[in-house]
């Protein structure tokens, strides 16, 4: 995903002189590239493309050149960055018209270019199925996925080739920093960005025009820092920025340094996403060659140079003084932060570390105004936030919506609910430093204070749906093992007691929990909020925590009974098929790998307990719910 | 320079600005246990054991006094109830890794910890950095916190013997469990961390007394460590009590006719 299949066509030769001659560039782009132009729009995100979405976008281009156009203006083909409907990839959206096509395979290529790029005709087996009204719909604008999301933060990817920066221009990319340069001085844009009312949306949603406003107040070589180190599992919301729209990130970076007065930017981007460091080298050096980033930027003397720094798979340098630390190349490990790295940061210097969707939204504030953007959100948190929607829900996915949307809207209308009829549980939300929020909470809105009032946080974005199959116990016990291989193992809290709690934990899922296990793991957890070293250990307990807040009685099964409701701790639960449900139709037989099911047809099956391997197959295969667990 | 006002366990007191909340304490006569703290090095904030109740303006916050500095008035209170079940649990956690350790057993027994609550993971390092730290700044650079989380240790460059250690032996001073062990074998020094060899330095051989002393060092980089870059080094051949020997009879040989 190197090139673009289609350049785009301009002068050559560019540089922007002065800010006022973005605009006369941009202009002349869209001039010779008319933007209502028909295009197909190939998703190469994250999701897409390990489902061979790169192959479809190869199909289109041989077919498309193939084709007879008899006069008609050509579709240009363009490989983008997340469409943001993952579990329904690969995806391809077609333009002016925007038709919306799911589940696409190479095979599908000569029937979409024949019927719909030729002809105007839809092809229904390709089209999104609503699980509500059991109707099919044909264009974005009619998947309430799509229609009840405010894409601000997002809304270039997928349109836009990351690759390409005048494909970014074109949407506006570097608008606001030409406007800051020519119209405004750097308090001028601390006090937009204050008013604006953003957080930061890497978690601790501290006030972004605070924080610059601190920086810029400490003398010395000042630094201007992305955390780009995205760690949480589940979470892709940074990816799909830096892969699908970097300018967004660089833009207010250099907006940042010009407000704080810094000439040196890093993005300390995580290991597993070289293809950010990609889209991100190519991008800055692009940026550079117009005059946009590096020296002299458009001509008025202001210098900003970037660099990029990898990760070395470690989710603990996703925390500030931990990043800068492994910036430095020094350890990754965090330090007491008593003197804030805004005043003592990277190298002792005054340092602005922020996270990457925070920078996406500057350039919007600047050329908007902060009152556009205090207007959305709630009054404590305002704007957007983008979530990664993740677990049960018939759509998965990349969701922006305002703060202040409830969860229910969340799970059920732009989740598309639950499918096969199960029952919701919990969301989890914030990672391994959120907690589980059950379904007397769904109408909470999602924003920085309501959720943490419910014992969770909104963290940077993640949400996972979990249902009447998830095991709550077994939640707890994955995040606290996450933490214990993350955690950097300075302070006694956190690297003693995560591994007790996970001794504890282990022991309950395997049917030998002990009397006083749920005090110890509260005593444990409470002890750490209070006493750990980093954020990483004063958050640790609040998987368990929160799971043993709400889901007590799942302990206690655990505990007294040695058994696992949901069907989901193997040594303490059986499948057992129920005769008055079972129809006999034999698909748990056939799909048994071990052959534990026997029975004739039409016939109430039986399951044998001795052979079965409780691999879930027949559970998950069964329609008529007949398959209990005991 | 301002002073700030500050409450220390009820009682009225001052500090200077970026004053730690330890060095108040100690300034006042008030008892903060420490595990991972020497007034030599710079503080690391690691066993959280010298844990306080801090209240700045509206906000009550707990923080590490060793290291916290002091920059408003404040009142502190270093003995509450949740401090003390935190101390508890601290010493209850480090007790199952280091059973045998004198200095937890005895503060086990001031904060009524519980010595077997966890199952022990018979090791005997309490992963306070102090060997590490000290050997940064005094010894040969040679012992670091290798690894992260539950496998984090005192290490040696890639687990191997060390050809950097001077023999100072400050790791073993500073130790507060003893769990590094310092040895003189005929002519060498071996230093044991984890049962393992973490170095073995030559000694020097004095020709008088026929005795090892001393480790073998570049006395060179110690001298310029000390800013000495003029001063000859010392005669090696001979160990501090015959020089002494050596230095009393030539006194003793030039002033006895006047004594």
């Amino acid at each position: 995903m190197t090139e673009s299949i289609n350049t785009i066509n301009t002068t050559p030769f560019s540089r922007i002189f002065k800010p006022k001659e973005l605009e006369g560039y941009r202009k002349d782009l869209l001039s010779k590239n008319d933007p209502n132009g028909p295009k197909v729009l190939v998703c190469c995100g994250p999701g897409c493309q390990p489902s061979g979405s790169i192959e479809v976008a190869e199909e289109l281009k041989k077919a498309v050149a193939e084709a007879g156009w008899n006069g008609k203006v050509i579709p240009q083909i363009k490989m983008t960055g997340c469409h943001g409907l993952c579990s329904k990839g690969p995806l391809v959206t077609i333009e002016p018209d925007g038709i919306f096509y799911q589940k696409v395979k190479p095979k599908d290529v000569s029937e979409i270019v024949e019927k719909t790029l030729l002809n105007g005709e839809l092809i229904k087996r390709l089209e999104y199925k609503n699980p509500a009204t059991k109707q099919t719909h044909s264009h974005t604008k009619d998947i309430p996925f799509y229609n009840r999301q405010t894409r601000l933060v997002l809304k270039n990817i997928g349109h836009i080739d990351p690759f390409d920066i005048n494909d970014a221009i074109m949407r506006g990319a570097y608008s606001g920093l030409a406007k800051a340069l020519s119209e405004m001085m750097p308090g001028q844009i601390i006090s937009e960005v204050k008013a604006s009312g953003l957080r930061g949306r890497g978690g601790a949603g501290f006030s972004t025009g605070v924080k610059w406003e601190s920086c810029a107040s400490y003398p010395g070589d000042r630094f201007i820092i992305c955390n780009a180190d995205e760690g949480d599992p589940g979470a892709f919301m940074d990816r799909a920025l830096l892969e699908g729209d970097p300018h967004s990130v660089l833009e207010g970076m250099a907006l940042a340094a010009l407000a704080i007065g810094s000439e040196r930017g890093y993005l300390y981007v995580r290991l597993e996403y070289p293809l950010a460091v990609k889209t991100l080298i190519q991008g800055i050096r692009q940026a550079e060659e117009l005059g946009l980033l590096g020296k002299n930027i458009m001509g008025t003397g202001f210098n900003f140079e970037l660099s990029i720094s990898r990760g070395a798979g470690a989710f603990v340098c996703g925390e500030s003084s931990a990043l800068m630390s492994s910036l430095e190349g020094k350890v990754g490990r965090p330090r007491p932060k008593y003197i804030r790295s805004v005043e003592k940061g990277f190298r002792d210097s005054p340092s602005n570390l922020n996270n990457v969707e925070t920078y996406a939204n500057i350039s919007d504030i600047i050329l908007n105004g902060s009152k556009w953007y205090k207007d959305q959100g709630t009054e404590e948190s305002a704007g957007t936030k983008v979530f990664s929607l993740t677990g049960n829900t018939y759509n998965i996915g990349l969701v922006e919506v305002p703060m202040g949307t409830s969860l229910r809207e969340m799970v059920y209308e732009i989740g598309g609910g639950i499918p096969k009829k199960r029952e919701f549980k919990a969301v989890q939300t914030g990672g391994p430093s959120g907690g589980c929020i059950p379904k007397q909470f769904l109408d909470t809105p999602v924003a920085f204070g309501s959720l943490a009032k419910v014992g969770s946080i909104m963290g940077s974005g993640g949400m996972i749906v979990l249902d009447e199959d998830n095991c709550m116990v077994e939640i707890a016990r994955y995040f606290t093992h996450f933490l214990v291989e993350e955690s950097c193992g300075q302070c006694t809290p956190c690297r003693e007691g995560l591994i007790r709690m996970l001794e504890i934990l282990n022991r309950i899922t395997k049917g030998e929990g002990r009397e006083g296990d749920i005090d110890t793991l509260e005593e444990l957890g409470k002890f750490m909020t209070d006493f750990s070293l980093c954020g990483l250990g004063t958050s640790a307990g609040n998987p368990v925590l929160s799971t043993i807040k709400y889901f007590r009685e799942e302990y206690e099964v655990h505990i007294q009974k040695k058994k696992c409701p949901a069907g989901v701790c193997k040594p303490l639960f059986n499948y057992s098929i129920d005769a008055n449900e079972c129809t006999g139709c034999g698909k748990c037989r056939l799909r048994c790998p071990v052959n534990a099911i026997t029975g004739e047809k039409k016939k109430p099956h039986t399951i044998n307990r001795e052979l079965c391997i409780k691999c879930n197959e027949c559970y998950k295969g069964c329609d008529f719910r007949s398959i209990m667990i005991i | 320079m301002k002073t700030l006002k500050i409450i220390l366990n009820g009682k009225e007191t001052t500090a200077k600005p970026d004053q730690t909340i330890l060095e108040v304490a100690t300034e006042n006569g008030v008892f903060i246990p420490t595990l991972c703290h020497s007034t030599a090095l710079e503080p690391a904030a690691m066993c959280r054991l010298c844990m306080v109740e801090l209240t700045e303006g509206r906000r009550t916050k707990f923080v590490t006094s060793c290291n916290y500095p002091l920059r408003q008035d404040a009142e502190i209170k270093t003995d509450t109830e949740v401090i003390r079940r935190g101390r508890k649990m601290i010493i209850e956690l480090l007790m199952a890794r280091c059973p045998d350790s004198d200095e937890l057993k005895r503060l086990a027994g001031e904060y009524g910890a519980n010595l077997s609550r966890f199952e022990p993971l018979n090791d005997d390092c309490v992963v306070c950095g102090l060997c590490a730290r000290v050997c940064e700044k005094v010894g040969g650079k040679t012992l670091t916190l290798s690894g992260r989380g539950v496998h984090i240790k005192v290490n040696t460059a890639f687990g191997e013997a060390s050809p950097y250690c001077i023999g100072c032996g400050a790791c073993v001073q500073i130790c507060p469990v003893n769990a590094i062990k310092i040895e003189d074998v005929e002519d060498e020094r071996v230093i044991t961390i984890h049962g393992k060899e973490a170095a073995r330095i030559k000694l020097n051989h004095c020709d008088t007394c026929n005795k090892y002393y001393g480790p073998v060092i570049d006395l060179t980089k110690v001298m310029e460590r000390l800013g000495e870059k003029t001063i000859p080094p010392p005669n090696l051949n001979l160990c501090p009590a015959c020089a002494r020997q050596k230095l009393g009879k030539r006194i003793a040989d030039r002033y006895y006719d006047v004594y």
